[in-house]
């Protein structure tokens, strides 16, 4: 079991505010993610999405939500990366 | 603008040292370790100390790309991905999580050492002890001289770009492209999100490829491919790269 923290995730969409947040699982939690939404959805104004694919790491977050009028990612299972540079 | 939290998703479970972990370092006589998690595992401070406990140096560092202290990623593959070299100052790795993939890193960054160390992978759920050795990787270290030779004689090379912002290197591979046009080699650049590699024999023009996404598809991936793929590191000095794994 691991602590997926959907309290405090509460508490910042409130801060934040967004209209639409997408959350991005690996692929361990995908199975949770209905659940992730539908607590997202009762206790916020705002809409949730699930995104259907790859969650490879910090490294691996979705690009062109803008288009969708996606406000917020909440990417699980990883934390902030420091990219390398070349 | 898209805003972005990070959740660790910890482990719930209390991390322990147990009986039979303690008889295996015992056992060995170990002195030190390099301990290394993954993010869901690093609240680690009991655990540390019931290790000081016995007798057992714990050596930690924290991994360039990381956040935190001892946590590893897939990515932390090469000897310099790490503040300090903690293993060659420790008799064992030990590597506390529940999968191979992050521990295998810790096998690939000693690829070009002398003084290889196995990893004690230690299961907090299962309680499971796995050893790995470098006969783990000794396949992947075969199939990476193989590509760097091939690479080497190559003409026609493909460099193979992610758009994934973590993972994005356009400028070094297109750096890497004006290097190699200028030794005789023609280069070119793929672009995609998701590397793909069943995309590669769409395009027997091209003898050898380089991955600029993420190195793990250059030391792991190959294993299930034909064609051989380098990553950008070994491809910025190929012969050096073959030399250091003779």
């Amino acid at each position: 079991m691991y602590n997926l923290e959907l309290k405090n995730l509460i508490q910042e969409i409130k801060k934040r505010n967004p209209k639409q947040v997408l959350i991005q699982l690996p692929d361990g939690l995908k199975n949770q993610s209905n659940q992730i939404v539908d607590f997202i959805e009762e206790n916020t104004n705002t809409k949730a999405f699930i995104w259907f694919g790859s969650c490879f790491g910090a490294c691996d977050l979705p690009l062109g939500l803008d288009i969708l009028k996606i406000d917020l990612i909440v990417q699980w299972g990883h934390n902030k990366f420091n990219k390398e540079e070349w | 603008m898209t805003q972005i939290i990070f959740i660790d998703a910890k482990w719930l479970g209390k991390i322990q040292l147990t009986k039979e972990l303690e008889n295996f370092l015992k056992k060995r006589r170990i002195k030190s370790i390099a301990l290394f998690a993954s993010v869901q595992f690093t609240d680690l401070n009991n655990f540390i100390k019931q290790i000081e406990k016995i007798g057992i140096k714990v050596n930690t560092t924290k991994a360039k790309r990381t956040n935190e202290k001892i946590q590893i990623l897939g990515c932390d593959c090469y000897e310099d991905s790490f503040n300090k070299d903690i293993i060659q100052d420790s008799d064992l790795i030990l590597y506390i999580g529940d999968g191979l993939f992050h521990p295998k890193a810790l096998l690939l960054s000693q690829i070009n050492k002398k003084d290889f160390k196995s990893v004690i992978v230690f299961n907090p759920s299962s309680k499971k002890i796995t050893e790995l050795d470098k006969e783990v990787i000794e396949k992947q270290i075969q199939k990476i001289k193989r590509n760097l030779k091939l690479f080497i004689n190559a003409k026609n090379i493909g460099i193979l770009v992610t758009i994934k912002p973590g993972q994005q290197y356009f400028s070094a591979a297109k750096k890497l492209k004006e290097k190699l046009e200028e030794n005789g080699k023609k280069a070119y650049i793929f672009i995609d999100d998701i590397i793909n590699l069943n995309q590669l024999e769409n395009y027997p023009f091209v003898k050898a490829w380089v991955n600029t996404a993420c190195p793990r598809i250059g030391t792991d991936d190959i294993l299930n491919i034909e064609q051989p793929i380098i990553n950008i590191r070994e491809a910025l000095n190929p012969i050096k790269a073959l030399e250091e794994l003779e």
